[in-house]
C-alpha cells in the first residue's frame, strides 16, 4: 500500500500542489476581494462576500478610469506587435533566407547583442531622444522603443523558424514567377504563420505589461497605460480596496485569458533557444 | 540556387526598417548614455565636461553602495533561496505524469503579469490590517510575527524579493522542465535498472545534463537582478530610509527628479559595466567544467 502510494509520486503530487496553491492564492483572493464592501474587506479579509459587488467593476471602469486605460493598453500592444511582426519577419527573412551569407551574420550577431542590453540604463537618452522629437504624451514614441527592444527576441525566433523551411518550397513558386517580394508575402509569411503566432502573443503580452516607458514617456492620465494607472492607483485609492482589487483585476483577467487559451504556444515561445543553451 | 534571392537592394530594404530602429532606439541611446557619464549636466543648462569625476564620485556615494548591495541581495536571494526551489519543483514535475499540465499552467501564471500589477497585488497582501498575510498570522494565532513589512526598514527588502520570487519562478521552471524532458528517456531507464533513488538521479543525471540551461537561467537572473527596477518603483521607491533602493531607483532619481543626468548616466554605464562583468565571470565559471555530451 505504501509503496504504491510512493510509486504513484504522492509526496511529489503533495508538494506541488502546495505550491500550486501558494502562488495562485494570491490571486484568488484578490478576486474574492473584488466583489467585496470596503467595510468586508476591513473586517473579514479571509471570508466570502455576503453579495457579490458588481458594482466595484463598474465605478473603476467608469470613475477610475479604468476603461481609458484599458484601450490605450489594448491600442498600444495591438499596434505594437503587428509593427514588431512586420519589421522583424521581413528582417529575419532577408537573415535567414536571401544569399549574402557573411553579412546576414553579421547582421544578426548585432541583433542577438540586443538581447543583453538593459533597457533601463537607456532611460535618460531615451527621454532625451523623444523629448527632441516632439513625441512626449505621444503613443508613437512607446510604439517605436517597445518595438526596438522587441527586435532582439523576435528576430531570433523567427530567423531559426525560416531557416527551417525547405529550398523547394521557394524553388517552386519561383517558376511560377514569383520575385523576392512575393516569395515574402506568399510563400514564407503563410508558412511562417505559427511561428508568427507565438511571437506576437509573446510580445503582446510583454508590451501589455510595460510600464517604465509608458510612466517616463506619457505623463497625461487620458494617455496612461493600464499598468501606470495601476501604480497611481495605489495611491489615490489607499482606503478604497474594493475598487483597487477591482481595478487591478481589469489588467490581470484579458492576459490570464489569453494566456489560458494560448498557453501552449506561449510556453514554446519562451523555452524557445534557451533549452539547448 | 536561384537568383530572385541574390538582389542586394532588396536585401537592404528588408533589412532597412529593423536597422533603421535599431540605431535610432537602442544604438544611439547606449553610445549618448556613456557620453552623458562624463558630462555635469542638468539637462537644460550648458554641459560641463568633468572626465571621470561623476564615476569617482559613485565609488565614495554611500547610497549608491548601498543600492548596489540591495542588487546584490536580489543575486543572492535568488541563487541560494530561489533556484534550489525551483530546481526541486521542475523535477518533481518532470516526474508526475498526472496533472503535470495543469500544474505548469499554474505556477507560471504569475510570470505573465506586468510587474506593476504584481506590485501593487502585493502592497495590498503586505498590507498591515487587511493585508492577506498578517490576517494569515492572525488567524494561526500568530499575531506576535505580524509586521509593517515595507515599511519597516528590517523587512521591506526581502518582502519585495518575495514578490519578486512570485512573479518568476514559475518561467524559471517552466524553462528548467522543458530541459529535464528533454533528456532521453534510456538514461533515466538505466539508472531506474541500476536502482537509483530520486534523490540520486536529481544529483548525478538530471543536475549535470540541464547544466547548459542552469547557467542560461542564472545568467538571465543575474541580468534581471541587475537590473531590478519596476517591482521597487512600485513598492517601495526605495524607502524606507533607502533601504530597498537599488542601483536603477537611484539612476531614475538622480536624473528625472534632482535633474543630474551626468550623474544619473554614469550610474547607467555602472549597471551596464557591472551586468557584463557578472555575465563575463559566470561565462568563464561555467566554461571551466567539461560541457557533457548525450
Amino acid at each position: 500500500m505504501f509503496s504504491s502510494l510512493l510509486r504513484k509520486n504522492l509526496v511529489a503530487h503533495l508538494v506541488l500542489s502546495a505550491y500550486l496553491l501558494i502562488t495562485l492564492y494570491p490571486l484568488v483572493w484578490l478576486s474574492i476581494s473584488s466583489f467585496k464592501t470596503p467595510r468586508e474587506i476591513t473586517e473579514d479579509p479571509w471570508g466570502l462576500p455576503a453579495q457579490l459587488q458588481w458594482q466595484n467593476y463598474v465605478e473603476a471602469w467608469q470613475t477610475a478610469k479604468v476603461s481609458t486605460y484599458f484601450l490605450n493598453s489594448l491600442y498600444i500592444s495591438v499596434v505594437t506587435s503587428l509593427l514588431i511582426l512586420l519589421v522583424g519577419s521581413a528582417a529575419a527573412y532577408a537573415i535567414a533566407r536571401m544569399n549574402f551569407p557573411r553579412m546576414s551574420t553579421m547582421v544578426y550577431q548585432l541583433f542577438l547583442l540586443g538581447l543583453v542590453v538593459p533597457g533601463g540604463a537607456l532611460l535618460i537618452p531615451l527621454y532625451r531622444l523623444v523629448q527632441q522629437m516632439g513625441l512626449i504624451d505621444n503613443h508613437l514614441s512607446l510604439i517605436l522603443i517597445n518595438t526596438t527592444f522587441a527586435l532582439p527576441v523576435t528576430i531570433f525566433i523567427l530567423a531559426a523558424f525560416m531557416r527551417s523551411i525547405p529550398r523547394e518550397l521557394e524553388e517552386a513558386a519561383v517558376m511560377d514567377g514569383l520575385g523576392a517580394v512575393g516569395l515574402f508575402f506568399r510563400v514564407i509569411l503563410p508558412v511562417s504563420s505559427p511561428a508568427l503566432a507565438t511571437v506576437f502573443i509573446l510580445n503582446f503580452i510583454n508590451i501589455w505589461n510595460e510600464f517604465i516607458m509608458a510612466m517616463l514617456m506619457l505623463s497625461k492620465e487620458s494617455l496612461r497605460t493600464l499598468p501606470v494607472g495601476m501604480s497611481v492607483f495605489k495611491d489615490a485609492f489607499q482606503t478604497n480596496y474594493s475598487l483597487l482589487s477591482a481595478a487591478i483585476m481589469f489588467s490581470v483577467v484579458p492576459v490570464v485569458i489569453v494566456y489560458l487559451i494560448l498557453q501552449r504556444k506561449i510556453i514554446e515561445g519562451v523555452t524557445a533557444g534557451s533549452v539547448k543553451g | 540556387m536561384n537568383k530572385v534571392l541574390t538582389r542586394l537592394f532588396l536585401f537592404l530594404m528588408f533589412l532597412l526598417p529593423a536597422i533603421l530602429l535599431y540605431i535610432v532606439f537602442m544604438g544611439i541611446p547606449i553610445v549618448e548614455s556613456l557620453y552623458y557619464g562624463f558630462f555635469q549636466w542638468d539637462g537644460i543648462s550648458q554641459k560641463k565636461f568633468i572626465g571621470l569625476h561623476n564615476f569617482m564620485e559613485l565609488l565614495s556615494d554611500e547610497t549608491f553602495r548601498k543600492a548596489f548591495l540591495n542588487n546584490i541581495y536580489f543575486i543572492l536571494f535568488s541563487t541560494f533561496i530561489g533556484l534550489p526551489i525551483i530546481i526541486c519543483i521542475s523535477f518533481m514535475l518532470s516526474r508526475v505524469r498526472r496533472f503535470r499540465q495543469f500544474y505548469r499552467t499554474g505556477v507560471f501564471l504569475p510570470t505573465i503579469l506586468s510587474t506593476a500589477v504584481v506590485g501593487v497585488l502585493w502592497l495590498f497582501i503586505y498590507h498591515p490590517d487587511v493585508g492577506l498575510l498578517n490576517t494569515v498570522l492572525r488567524l494561526l494565532n500568530l499575531d506576535s510575527l505580524t509586521q509593517y513589512w515595507l515599511s519597516d526598514p528590517n523587512w521591506a527588502m526581502i518582502s519585495i524579493l518575495i514578490a519578486n520570487a512570485w512573479q518568476w519562478n514559475g518561467f524559471y521552471i517552466v524553462l528548467i522542465l522543458a530541459a529535464i524532458l528533454n533528456i532521453p528517456r534510456e538514461i533515466d531507464e538505466a539508472a531506474d535498472i541500476d536502482g537509483a533513488s530520486a534523490l540520486h538521479k536529481l544529483r548525478f543525471i538530471t543536475l549535470p545534463l540541464i547544466r547548459p540551461v542552469l547557467v542560461v537561467i542564472f545568467m538571465l537572473s543575474v541580468s534581471g537582478s541587475m537590473k531590478a527596477l519596476d517591482i521597487v518603483l512600485v513598492m517601495t521607491e526605495g524607502g524606507p530610509f533607502g533601504t530597498t533602493e537599488v542601483m536603477a531607483t537611484y539612476m531614475l532619481k538622480k536624473a528625472f527628479q534632482e535633474y543630474q543626468y551626468g550623474y544619473g548616466s554614469a550610474i547607467a554605464v555602472a549597471i551596464f559595466i557591472l551586468t557584463l562583468l557578472f555575465a563575463w565571470v559566470i561565462q568563464l565559471l561555467s566554461r571551466k567544467q567539461k560541457e557533457v555530451e548525450y
